[in-house]
């Protein structure tokens, strides 16, 4: 059963190849469906790590927690996909560019779920390459001379963090080779935990540290972040929905799987590097969001922010791991609902500046209060399912250290402040009397008033319905967490330390 | 004894390759010490296979000469050839001021190994303190130059001193891991080429 999750990814790749677009549209569909069935099965009946394809692949609580968050977005996207497609061809798009869509789209979700589930560290890097690779051509996918310079900055920068993260790699493979001879035994990842302590510190401190600054370029940490709103907004929006929700998490899982490791051999320091690296994104991205005029680019920081306050929590340690694993799963819940919702405004208005988009409520009512309840729940209001996790995360902090609690707490309504003005104004704000003349000039000869008049009409019904649902399930979940989802939450967090405690 | 002066000339050349690579401003040339370098890269791992006579790392100079010093150079010049550019023009610090600041680097890392390296080790500290060198000359070629280029140079030069370090320290990485470490490097070089090769065409439009 835990091999089809690998294998289901694979079909549809070659599918992609072979098949029209149309058709594809709903093979995937049906394929996306088996691996959330698949990945939904395994989760009920989960009890202990389960090694499957001769111990290249495991499965335990922590992966299993992605896996369960890349199977439920990517559900999402490949129905919102097959409303993207079928708009944008009626627009003019040919099918031939979403043939590539389907390939690159399979190729991604393919290597990031052989990059999860990876027991062996080098396949775990030869995935996350790879996942760079392949979404590479689809943030280039409207080939404006933004998106190729976001692409660049995107695969030259993500790639010398990803080859630091493999001298990691190498490091700890000569440290564990000490005890295990050198084989891919290893560099397996249970083996390594089970040799915990025989292991060199100074070592395994030293791989830590140039894992968080390798892996963590892709996870998008303050000083390393510089491609991640461009390549995030360039992309097209079920793939940036993929690329914040569950992307950063696979980076992130890298981190983790090292500072398991020294956990295990008896270091406990590295998690004031978490702590550190978290509090300087939220930093970083709090005042960015500020001064965005980018609608994507705003959502693009607040997925660097959501990050930042996850490696906060890990660090942090106790019941704030519980909030961070949460909060993996409702972000990517979340964040995915206000990509596609604004990749409907994009879709139609083909206008991507704060100021050029304003009185959504008139135009496009479903998406314009998907979008305001999305920026709720992203930044933490209670009737979406991140404030328990944000809930979780600050109790943690405020317990450490109350003074930091006050000043991450202040960095959260800064963050709150800076969306909501944004999309207020898209919501219900007015244009500005001179805007609107020249729009009407405009309208008699031009077809972009006619494209910003006609509103939601034009879009596919599964485009309009994609993200409403998610963001229901995320409300939903605040009230009613499946029992079994908070058994792996609670398992996984254990294997971290953290206590317990509901 | 022999092989192992053998082997130390194989990576001093491997790190004079990368100083004349900052010392010099046409990226034919810096393509060409790339290919050079990756020789040396790989003919080190032939002197490691011969000696631990392991099939891992014949297996390893075989793949690293075939993706390294054959194919990533090959396309290379293929954009090279496409694009037109000969020399770097752009670059935040000059050429003397970037040897001076390369000669340091040197010294600053045989300082670390020194402070690092106390187990026995494949072929010494020495080793260790060329491949921590070439990785952060690398990241300071990246750094200082604008050119799309020679941005790729540096970010291959990084990567060759990773192998150079899992070569030293470890008798390399297990085959199939550096087989899937050298595949996506060799398709990143492909996606980078084309993408020169898009942003050129925007930029003359």
């Amino acid at each position: 059963m835990y091999e089809l999750v690998l294998i289901l990814p694979a079909a549809a790749l070659i599918f992609s190849i072979f098949i029209d677009v149309l058709w594809m549209s709903y093979v995937q569909l049906i394929i996306s469906t088996l691996v959330f069935l698949t990945v939904a099965a395994i989760s009920l009946f989960f009890h202990s790590i389960t090694v499957f394809f001769g111990g290249l692949f495991f499965v335990d609580y922590i992966n299993l927690v992605i896996l369960i968050t890349v199977s439920v977005l990517e559900l999402f996207v490949a129905f919102y996909s097959f409303g993207y497609v079928r708009t944008e061809i009626k627009h003019g798009l040919s099918k031939r560019k979403f043939k590539f869509y389907y390939f690159w789209k399979n190729l991604f979700i393919f290597s990031m779920m052989v990059s999860i589930m990876s027991n062996n560290l080098g396949i775990y890097w030869t995935g996350l390459e790879a996942t760079t690779l392949a979404t590479a051509l689809l943030v280039s996918f409207n080939r404006t001379k933004e998106s190729f310079e976001a692409t660049w900055r995107y695969v030259i920068m993500c790639s010398a963090g990803i080859a630091i993260g493999l001298f990691a790699i190498v490091i700890l493979y000569f440290t564990t080779s000490q005890v295990y001879g050198e084989s891919l035994k290893s560099l397996s990842f249970i083996n390594i935990m089970r040799a915990g302590s025989e292991l060199d510190k100074n070592f395994l401190m030293l791989a830590f540290i140039l894992a968080l600054v390798g892996f963590g370029t892709k996870v998008g940490f303050a000083p390393m972040h510089n491609w991640l709103p461009d390549a995030h907004s360039q992309a097209p929006s079920p793939v940036s929905a993929l690329l914040s929700g569950v992307l950063l998490n696979t980076a992130l899982l890298g981190i983790l799987r090292f500072y398991q490791i020294n956990v295990s051999a008896g270091i406990y320091y590295p998690r004031y590097f978490l702590i550190g690296f978290g509090f300087f994104t939220i930093l970083v991205s709090a005042f960015s969001i500020i001064k965005q005029t980018d609608y994507k680019r705003l959502f693009a920081f607040s997925s660097m922010e959501n990050m930042g306050l996850i490696a906060l929590g890990f660090g942090i340690g106790g019941i704030a791991v519980i909030g961070s694993l949460f909060q993996i799963l409702f972000h990517a819940l979340n964040k995915g609902a206000l990509f596609l919702s604004s990749g409907n405004v994009l879709a139609v208005t083909h206008e991507r500046k704060i100021e050029k988009i304003r009185n959504l409520s008139k135009n496009f009512p479903i998406t314009g209060l998907m979008l305001l309840f999305g920026v709720m729940g992203i930044s933490g209001m209670p009737p979406f399912a991140m404030f328990l996790g944000e809930i979780y995360i600050m109790f943690g902090v405020f317990k450490t250290n109350i003074w930091f609690g006050f000043l991450v707490f202040l960095l959260l309504i800064f963050i709150f402040a800076g969306l909501f003005s944004k999309i207020l104004k898209m919501y219900i704000g007015v244009k500005d009397d001179e805007n609107g003349r020249q729009n009407e000039n405009r309208a008699n000869s031009g077809t972009d008033k006619d494209n910003q008049d006609r509103g939601e009409i034009g879009v596919h019904p599964f485009m309009l319905y994609a993200p409403l649902i998610l963001l229901l399930i995320s409300s939903i979940l605040l009230f009613y967490i499946p029992s079994p989802f908070l058994h792996i939450v609670k398992s996984a967090s254990a294997e971290f330390g953290g206590k317990i405690i509901f | 004894m022999i092989m192992e002066k053998i082997a130390e000339l194989f990576i001093i050349l491997i790190l004079v390759s990368v100083v004349l690579n900052v010392s010099s401003p046409f990226i034919k040339f810096a393509i060409k010490l790339y290919s050079f370098q990756s020789l040396m890269l790989a003919f080190y791992i032939l002197m490691g296979a011969v000696h631990f006579n392991s099939i891992n790392l014949y297996g390893s100079f075989v793949i690293t000469v075939i993706f390294k010093v054959i194919l990533i150079p090959y396309f290379l010049f293929k954009t090279l050839k496409k694009v037109k550019i000969d020399k770097e023009i752009d670059m935040y610090i000059g050429i003397p001021e970037a040897v001076v600041f390369a000669g340091s680097l040197t010294l600053l890392s045989n300082l670390i190994a020194q402070k690092i390296v106390t187990v026995g080790i494949t072929f010494g500290a020495f080793v260790f303190t060329i491949s921590l060198a070439t990785f952060l000359i690398g990241a300071m070629l990246m750094i200082t130059r604008k050119t799309l280029f020679s941005q790729i140079i540096g970010f291959l030069t990084i990567d060759n001193a990773i192998f150079l370090a899992a070569n030293s320290i470890t008798h390399g990485m297990p085959l199939l891991v550096e087989l899937g470490v050298l595949f996506d490097l060799f398709v990143s070089i492909l996606i980078l080429s084309i993408l020169i090769l898009n942003l050129r065409r925007n930029a003359a439009a």
